[in-house]
């Protein structure tokens, strides 16, 4: 291998590739852009939807009335401007009272539910044995596969709620109780989350996917480009008869491959620190929970290994793909299944409650994924950090050990073996 | 032309295996030596491995049997010393689109180990000569068949080896390009440097090579001198002293009545042209 070859070499991939479209909107623009726009897509998309659910009037039908002595209840509700009572049987407030092209007869309510024309069918019953003289339960039918329905049954467990405290206080106070000698039992949680830890909470479970899923589709253009396109361009053979030896050519490509994806990984985590806090924190806000976006120092290089690691085995494992492809389009066949990888974590590192363990740092990629998101959140677990690096660089050894194999068949230098590499495999590695 | 040769090609045997055909010997047992200012040329039908021959003289192919050496170095045993000695041109080399005339021409130079310094120099007197200086800053894919072409010969002889290869260098290119391909193969080869060249084109190798050697189904069925050549079988074109050696090679009735295959003083009996 000559350095100041592969030097060149090197220069030369990147030259051609930051001046092809494909590989600077997938290396560089998606990103930079996709995950935050679409981030911000989602957040915009759910508010919206919040809102109009908010917006809509819960169509509410009366079953049974509640007792005489709680007639404001059914005032409330009435008065209610996210409630329309579209009847209420067997009272003044029935159904030929409510007027209006909405109202239903009795009979029609529970065809009206399930068709989505009623939200909800409220039933007011007697609870006996109570320390409470006109002490009621609630019955709310609805349909919970419907939101606006939710939204509904929402609504009225919320002016129930609201009703019955008062009514409680009501009573309470006519038998002399203050609001301590009331109170039973209450369950009061506090979280003991800084606003830091959230942030880590949510950035860990975003950045963690997002990276892999980054450095994935930084080598995912250029792999094929520099393989199969060289030969569908026929530079494949120009670059065969230079004085640089074919290791030294393809260490440059591969180096090249591995430094988009890396740099794919990276300026998506960049271009997420700086977006996530804008687009995410609003809806939080909501909630009352006060988050701050940031993450230990020490996660940035256990990030940045992590992402060197996976680009390194991403981008040989789909140089050998596609080096098998004739065009680009065939290349693209090849290395989808690469790709598909990148789906793992979300069988295991997705969740939040499985930590990295020596069983979980033996899986590829997944890993990887619980290794950064651990790394963000502030927990650092040194010995199964370095087991799942090994792993992955086990992989890229695996991958590098094959590549070498492959360069000592002609058929497979010149692209003249018709076939992907699993038939090359099976006719002639393993042969 | 002197005596020592640059490129030394002995027994030279490459075969394939075919799922259809089996063992497919592409270049069977081919001897034969070049020297500075010689354009030799190999004739042959599509498939009578005239570039399988030559790929392996520019190490693309290795070998199957035999030995073939440039500039003293074997082309197994130093195949990047071989190449660093080398130019090779053929309508399977491309340029890279992306990049602009000059950066390829930078590139091709530097990477087949030209001095660095002398670099910037040698890229200008390039662009100088092959007129490129007009579009030199455009990108290659840009461009149209005759510059690229241009841009492909200054890419060939970039780092100035002493020996290039030309295979099959006028296929598809019009009348004018063919034309200009021949002028510069005809300057390269005053200048001393030693050319390989392939064509099916009759006139081209009549025009342009000092020797000939005819290659069919994978042997060189006769090397000589277009005279020589003319003379053994006794037609005037080359065309028909062609045809006489591939029918006399298959066989065929109504060949001129030849001695044995390479009978001629270049071929068989000193096939690597060293005779005084």
């Amino acid at each position: 291998m000559n350095w100041t070859q592969i030097g060149l070499l090197y220069r030369r991939e990147l030259r051609s590739a930051l001046r092809e479209r494909a590989i600077v909107v997938n290396g560089v623009l998606i990103p930079i852009f996709l995950y935050p726009i679409m981030l911000w897509a989602a957040f915009t998309g759910i508010t919206f939807v919040q809102g109009i659910n908010e917006g809509f009037v819960s169509r509410v039908a009366i079953e049974t009335a509640p007792p005489d002595t709680h007639v404001a209840l059914l005032d409330t509700l009435r008065r209610h401007e996210g409630v329309e009572v579209i009847g209420v049987a067997g009272t003044p407030y029935g159904a030929e009272d409510a007027g209006g092209e909405r109202a239903l007869p009795p009979d029609d309510w529970d065809a009206a539910l399930a068709a989505g024309d009623l939200d909800a069918i409220v039933s007011f019953r007697p609870l006996d044995g109570g320390a409470l003289a006109d002490n009621f339960a609630v019955r709310v039918r609805y349909d919970r596969a419907e939101d606006r329905s939710q939204q509904a049954e929402a609504r009225i467990r919320e002016i129930v709620s609201d009703y019955r405290a008062q009514w409680v206080a009501s009573e309470g106070e006519a038998l002399e109780l203050d609001e301590t000698e009331r109170t039973v039992f209450v369950v009061v949680g506090e979280s003991v989350s800084s606003s830091e830890d959230i942030g880590q909470l949510l950035l860990g479970q975003m950045l963690s996917i997002f990276l892999v899923i980054m450095v994935a589709l930084g080598c995912f253009v250029p792999s094929i480009d520099t393989t199969a396109g060289e030969r569908e361009r026929s530079t494949w053979e120009t670059l065969m008869t230079v004085a640089a030896s074919r290791t030294s050519v393809v260490v440059a490509k591969y180096l090249y491959v591995a430094t988009l994806g890396i740099v794919a990984g990276l300026l998506n985590v960049a271009a997420l620190m700086v977006s996530v806090g804008a687009i995410v924190r609003p809806l939080l806000v909501d909630n009352d929970a006060a988050v701050s976006f940031s993450i230990p120092w020490l996660a940035a290089p256990v990030m940045l290994a992590g992402a060197a690691a996976l680009a390194l085995f991403f981008a040989a494992a789909m140089m050998i793909l596609a080096a098998f492809a004739r065009s680009f389009k065939d290349g693209q066949a090849m290395v989808t299944p690469v790709y598909w990888l990148v789906f793992l974590p979300f069988l295991l590192g997705d969740q939040s409650d499985v930590n990295l363990s020596l069983a979980t740092a033996l899986v590829p990629i997944a890993n990887v994924t619980m290794m950064i998101r651990d790394a963000i959140g502030g927990v650092f677990l040194w010995p199964w950090i370095g087991v799942t690096l090994l792993v992955t660089l086990a992989l890229v050894a695996l991958c590098l050990a094959v590549a070498r194999q492959l360069l000592r068949f002609e058929d497979f230098l010149l692209g003249s073996f018709d076939g992907s590499f699993w038939r090359f495999a099976k006719e002639k590695l393993f042969a | 032309m002197t005596d020592q040769p640059t490129v030394l090609v002995k027994d030279l045997r490459k075969t394939f295996y075919d799922e259809s055909r089996g063992e497919v010997h592409a270049v069977d047992g081919v001897t034969f030596a070049c020297h500075p200012g010689e354009v030799f040329g190999l004739l042959g039908a599509n498939g009578a491995g005239k570039t399988t021959t030559l790929r392996m003289l520019s190490t693309v192919l290795r070998p199957t049997g035999g030995t073939a050496t440039l500039m003293g170095r074997d082309v197994v045993g130093e195949p990047a010393a071989v190449r660093r000695s080398l130019g090779f041109y053929s309508a399977s080399t491309a340029l890279y689109p992306r990049l602009t005339a000059r950066e390829t021409i930078e590139f091709f130079t530097r990477i087949n180990g030209y001095p660095g310094d002398l670099v910037p120099a040698r890229v200008d007197d390039l662009v100088r000569r092959f007129g490129i200086a007009e579009y030199e800053n455009g990108r290659v894919g840009k461009l149209s068949s005759g510059m690229k072409q241009k841009v492909s010969i200054a890419r060939t002889v970039a780092h100035d080896p002493p020996v290039l290869i030309f295979d099959e260098p006028t296929v598809g290119l019009d009348v004018m390009n063919a034309l200009e391909m021949v002028k510069v193969i005809r300057e390269l080869k005053a200048e001393g440097k030693t050319i390989l060249f392939s064509s099916h084109i009759m006139s081209e190798v009549e025009k342009l090579c000092d020797r000939i050697g005819i290659v069919h189904r994978g042997r060189l069925l006769a090397l000589g001198t277009l005279d020589e050549l003319r003379q053994e079988t006794g037609q005037h074109y080359l065309e028909d002293a062609f045809l006489d050696y591939v029918k006399r090679a298959e066989g065929i009735e109504g060949a001129a009545e030849l001695g044995p295959a390479g009978a001629l003083e270049g071929a068989e009996g000193d096939p690597l042209g060293t005779a005084p």
